[in-house]
């Protein structure tokens, strides 16, 4: 267990003391602010139909996560395979699994930092009209539950090469690959596959929690295929040694 | 306290490492020598867990490095040919989390980081970024790593590489002190470093063991007695027949210059004062009587390794590990 905290604690330092952090913030803020901002003025509009803000948000803002998780997790553990400070790190007596946890939860822990500030926009609805608290929550979980697989799958493709760059770009891809899938779903005429495609739709799954619906099988999927991509990292690291 | 059977490592069609078998003693220093591309590395890497080997076994303080990584890795302090550290952090910090990482904690990881600090003579700097750091601190910031859990045996690969002479003489002094307390295997290329440090020499080449022993009897058993190099004035006629009558003298050459000898000597023979009666016997004006220099670490090395590569091809027999003749002509090098 202190293997994890040690892992863990120094990751999340290395987040908070690289400016990567401040320019991820800084333009996470940024696009979040104009998104909110052109919701709300388009909602200010008598002719529009109405309709929570915060549900909207999440519909929109979470696309940022196909950016936010390769450039979260490039450098976990590329950077220790490029400066083989990996070799040192691997001959304590720590195991593959909790260096990936440490790193992961780190990661994840910074990612629930940059929504943080966002909080401030419900806060803002709230002081002019009464909020429904359950479907933000569940929005929030929303984006929580894609972001927590988007930076597993990071974590995997950075453990695979030594390179910052090709892990970022396979993540990229991959989690292009995973949005796009779920768009099939509308393109889709055979109902056996639209309906496996649904299961993937990303887009309907926040759309559905910023709604208010909790759907159990939405929060199954995510945290087993988020344990499946950890799985992989950790396998990942194991193989390294073997080469 | 490091014992290694028929340990080997392939990576893919390459064998890097090729059944090396050889123990390591409670408190001994050993200096693991070898070319570049020898296998040291791919060795020491084995021998502290970071790879594992492709057949073939390793125990450190008894423990199995496969059954038991977790205790075995405990055992060890690893300072690897690069030393990566985290260049964000600051000494103490990096330091304090090498130790959580250990599975050190509270006043234990505080007491253990003031004495790293203190042994490797960084507490003047123990606040600064080690990303500041010249190469000679980063390395003691690394041996401050590897000593920080108090393990008993040290594996270093290479702890001088890429310092200056100052820096060395430093790490060298303090790789001294460190090894009075434990067990200490590492591994080099630079051939006084060895002869400097180490009780015993493992001479690596190829992915094979090619020697082991101590630099003496190493010195003794593959490189034979050391010449003698007798100048005489005027060059004399005969001089070299009568030098070859002296007691201990198996050969007589010409040297490079007038009334210049070289005389290869019977096993254990020094016979310049029997020289010297003959110079005087014969009224010969002596200007230069000699002992070459006996053969170093280096000369054996070069031997060893040159004509290994060229036997290694010739046939796969390990027939090179046999010492060779003796061959006490070599020149006096510069």
């Amino acid at each position: 267990m202190s293997a994890v905290w040690a892992t863990y604690s120094r990751e999340l330092r290395a987040y908070f003391f690289s400016p990567l952090a401040y320019v991820v913030l800084f333009f996470f803020l940024v696009v979040n602010g104009i998104i909110f901002l052109n919701l709300i003025s388009f909602l200010n509009d008598p002719r529009a139909a109405g309709g929570p803000p915060m549900g909207f948000f999440f519909n929109a803002s979470w696309l940022m996560l196909i950016i936010l998780g390769p450039v979260l997790t490039m450098r976990l553990v590329s950077e220790e395979l490029r400066s083989g400070s990996i070799e040192v790190l691997m001959t304590a007596p720590v195991t593959e699994g909790q260096v990936v946890a440490g790193k992961y939860l780190a990661s994840l822990t910074f990612y629930m930092f940059l929504w943080l500030p966002t909080l401030a926009y419900a806060g803002m609805i709230a002081s002019y009209e009464d909020v429904d608290w359950g479907p933000v929550m569940a929005g929030y979980l929303g984006v929580f539950l894609v972001g927590a697989l988007f930076l597993a799958i990071g974590l995997f493709a950075s453990s695979m090469t030594r390179s910052q760059l090709v892990a970022a770009m396979m993540t990229a891809a991959l989690l292009f690959l995973l949005f796009l899938v779920g768009l099939f779903e509308e393109l889709v005429n055979n109902e056996v596959i639209k309906q496996a495609l649904g299961y993937l739709n990303i887009w309907s799954h926040i759309n559905e929690l910023a709604k208010g619906i909790v759907d159990t099988r939405r929060i199954v999927y995510y945290v087993s295929a988020t344990l499946f991509f950890l799985f992989l990292a950790t396998r990942a690291l194991e193989d390294k040694k073997w080469r | 306290m490091i014992e290694t059977q028929n340990l080997s490592r392939r990576y893919g069609d390459f064998t890097a490492v090729n059944g090396i078998s050889f123990s390591v003693g409670d408190g001994e220093i050993v200096g693991m020598l070898g070319p570049n591309g020898a296998g040291k590395t791919t060795t020491l890497r084995m021998i502290t867990g970071f790879l594992p080997p492709t057949s073939g076994r390793v125990t450190v303080a008894g423990k199995d490095l496969f059954e038991s990584p977790r205790e075995a890795r405990r055992q060890v302090g690893y300072l690897p040919e690069n030393v990566a550290l985290y260049t964000e952090m600051r000494v103490r910090e990096y330091l304090g989390y090498r130790a959580r990482l250990e599975g050190l904690a509270g006043s234990e990881a505080k007491e253990a980081i003031g004495v790293a600090l203190d042994r490797c003579l960084l507490t003047d700097v123990r606040n600064q970024i080690i990303g500041t750091l010249s190469k000679g601190y980063r390395q003691r910031v690394g041996l401050a790593t590897a000593i920080l859990h108090k393990p008993k045996v040290l594996v270093l690969d290479e702890p001088t590489v890429g310092l200056d002479p100052k820096q060395i003489i430093a790490i060298r002094e303090l790789i001294r002190q460190l090894g009075r307390e434990r067990t200490l295997l590492l591994s080099t290329h630079i051939l006084p470093e060895v002869e400097l440090l180490c009780d015993r020499v493992i001479i690596i080449d190829h992915g094979r063991i090619v020697a082991e022993g101590t630099p003496q009897s190493l010195r003794e058993s593959w490189m034979g007695t050391p010449g003698v190099r007798v100048t005489i004035k005027d060059d004399p006629t005969g001089a070299g027949d009568s030098l070859a009558q002296v007691p201990g003298v198996m050969g007589v050459r010409p040297g490079p210059g007038a009334g210049m000898w070289v005389l290869d000597c019977e096993g254990g023979a020094d016979p310049r004062e029997e020289v010297f009666r003959t110079a005087v016997q014969q009224g010969w004006t002596l200007i230069e009587l000699t002992r070459e220099r006996g053969a170093t670490l280096e000369d054996i090395f070069v031997r060893l390794t040159t004509n290994d590569a060229a036997l290694a091809e010739a046939s796969s027999t390990a027939a090179a590990a046999s010492p060779a003749a003796p061959a006490g002509n070599q020149e006096v090098a510069s």
